[in-house]
């Protein structure tokens, strides 16, 4: 056997050890260090419009409400605690939902930038997930990005008279698997490969989560599925008031 | 030059990892407990947990917010092997020996980002070809997997870099309990909006969670977790029935807040925490240390 072939084995050998002990599969929040600075500042500045635009709309909408305030917060700890359960899974693994496609479904994509914005810091302080560099970058990919392409789905879903839960499907997943090609681009934008640059990277991206990322996309698919059924059953004048029937929570109306 | 610093940045890890170990031998006081290494969730979050029992939490918490920044950016920004270690080393003494946290429960929350830094690490070490090239390759069929040890060399540069910075935000987080930091983001003059909103949404997770672990113990008791199936659908239950009491609760503690003279602002009472000038005198020495090195090992 050749040095390098030796080499080889041992690096095959002690991943397999380590994933052999680590079964994760909730792996897409950028760690902290990861990104150099300038990815670092540039996601963050390409996240600040949407971030604006979701303060004021919320600021605009407590102005006019002040009790909406409570209501804002505890949606955001709804979705934090949504993203840090456990989900239930085939193999065992411990794996988390994102639920901003639930939060985009059910409160609009503008209010979801800021609670995501929120989320993810409290993410980085109290789970180790992400990370206050990376915070630009996860934002980004989780909390606009991914809610958008949810919530954009969800209403041509509605539009083009799609049944209401094979939408509701196609909006978590969809917006899932969005959030996890954005993030695997925004890797590869940092680490381009030598030859091939950032498509070749993004490929290698795609493939390395891929086994972890697509059956946790339907999984998230069918739990909010599950969860909007259940909610429109018994909780059809709660889902009124946070504006889930008209579309967005700028609408809200407290009681 | 390098062998020396190598040397004594080697010496300094091997010395931070006894004494934490000692203090940790002296401290348990006939207790044990055993806490595996790994990527675990409990009912509660280990992390703010350790916050409130770190015996640093005394320190002046704008101190320990700004050192763990200025650090995370030196660590991305300097993008050197040898400050990566150096930040690695500080951050584990001043979380384990001066923090008083255990090796096993640090390891378990510094261990707990490993799956991304490896897949991550993985597709940048590692590239495809039709072609037999590169310094050490791996034949797949009809492809090739190869890298080289400028690659293998980069991997493991970043892998340190991260766990550096990882470190450096642990340090953080591991001292400072959440009220404190957004009190710190408030003297940064972040929105008022937001700072009240994190204020709230950080004590309505506690509650949440209170009322998810009930639920959660109420099916499993009654085999709502039986097989993957049911699981799904004990899940989407919880999670759609916690979403109707979060927000009659929210309507519940407005009225209260209203009934406190609640007027669209929160103010804590904070405990004053004063600089100590010998930390910070440390600070700005480590700092310029690890110029140095940046400076010597370029």
């Amino acid at each position: 056997m050749k040095l390098s072939e030796k080499r080889i084995i041992t690096l095959v050998a002690a991943f397999a050890l380590v994933f052999g002990v680590y079964p994760v599969a909730n792996a897409m929040h950028i760690m902290e260090g990861y990104l150099p600075v300038q990815y670092c500042i540039v996601w963050g500045v390409v996240c600040l419009p949407f971030l604006v635009r979701g303060y004021f709309s919320i600021k605009k909408v407590v102005s006019q409400n002040r009790k909406s305030i409570t209501l804002f917060a505890m949606v955001g700890a709804y979705i934090f605690i949504i993203s840090s359960l456990k989900i239930p899974s085939v193999t065992g693994s411990c794996s988390h939902m994102t639920g901003t496609g639930l939060g985009a479904i059910l409160f609009g994509p503008t209010a979801v930038s800021i609670l995501g914005l929120i989320v993810l810091i409290f993410q980085a302080i109290l789970l180790a997930h992400g990370g206050l560099t990376t915070l630009g970058a996860n934002t980004f990919s989780m909390a606009i990005a991914g809610p958008l392409v949810s919530y954009g789905i969800y209403i041509l879903c509605k539009k083009v008279k799609v049944n209401k839960r094979v939408g509701i499907f196609l909006a978590a997943s969809i917006g899932d698997l969005f959030t996890y090609c954005v993030t695997s681009f925004q890797l590869a934008a940092a680490y381009p490969s030598d030859n091939g640059g950032i498509t070749a990277s993004f490929l290698k991206f795609l493939g390395v989560f891929a086994p972890t990322q697509i059956p946790l996309a339907i999984i998230e698919g069918i739990l909010t599925v599950v969860i909007m059924i259940m909610l429109e059953s018994y909780a059809t004048s709660e889902l009124i008031d946070i504006g889930y029937l008209k579309g967005e929570i700028n609408n809200v109306k407290v009681k | 030059m390098r062998e020396i610093i190598l040397f004594v940045l080697g010496v300094l890890a091997v010395v931070v990892l006894l004494m934490a170990v000692v203090g940790q031998h002296h401290s348990q006081d006939g207790k044990h407990h055993h806490h595996k290494i790994g990527h675990k969730h409990g009912e509660g979050f280990v992390i703010d947990m350790h916050a409130y029992a770190s015996k640093i939490r005394g320190w002046n918490p704008t101190f320990k917010v700004s050192l763990a920044t200025v650090l995370l950016i030196l660590c991305i920004a300097l993008n050197n092997p040898y400050v990566s270690v150096a930040v690695l080393i500080a951050m584990a003494y001043l979380t384990m020996v001066k923090g008083g946290l255990s090796v096993n429960e640090y390891l378990s929350v510094l261990m707990i980002p490993i799956a991304f830094i490896l897949l991550g690490t993985l597709a940048i070490a590692i590239e495809f070809s039709f072609d037999p090239i590169g310094q050490y390759h791996l034949h797949c069929g009809f492809f090739y997997i190869y890298t080289s040890q400028e690659k293998l060399k980069e991997m493991i540069f970043l892998i340190l870099k991260v766990f550096a910075a990882v470190s450096a935000l642990q340090m953080m987080t591991l001292s400072t309990p959440s009220s404190e930091i957004i009190s710190v983001m408030r003297k940064a003059h972040v929105p008022k909006l937001i700072i009240e909103l994190m204020n709230i949404i950080y004590r309505y997770i506690f509650i949440l969670l209170d009322v998810y672990s009930k639920m959660k113990n109420s099916a499993d008791s009654r085999q709502g977790y039986c097989d993957f199936k049911t699981s799904c659908y004990t899940f989407g239950g919880i999670a759609g029935n916690m979403l109707i009491i979060s927000l009659k609760k929210a309507n519940a503690y407005y009225d209260a807040m209203e009934a406190r003279c609640y007027d669209g602002e929160i103010i804590f009472l904070e405990e004053e925490k004063k600089f100590e000038i010998n930390q910070i005198i440390m600070a700005v020495i480590f700092v310029a240390v690890l110029f140095l090195l940046w400076g010597f090992t370029k």
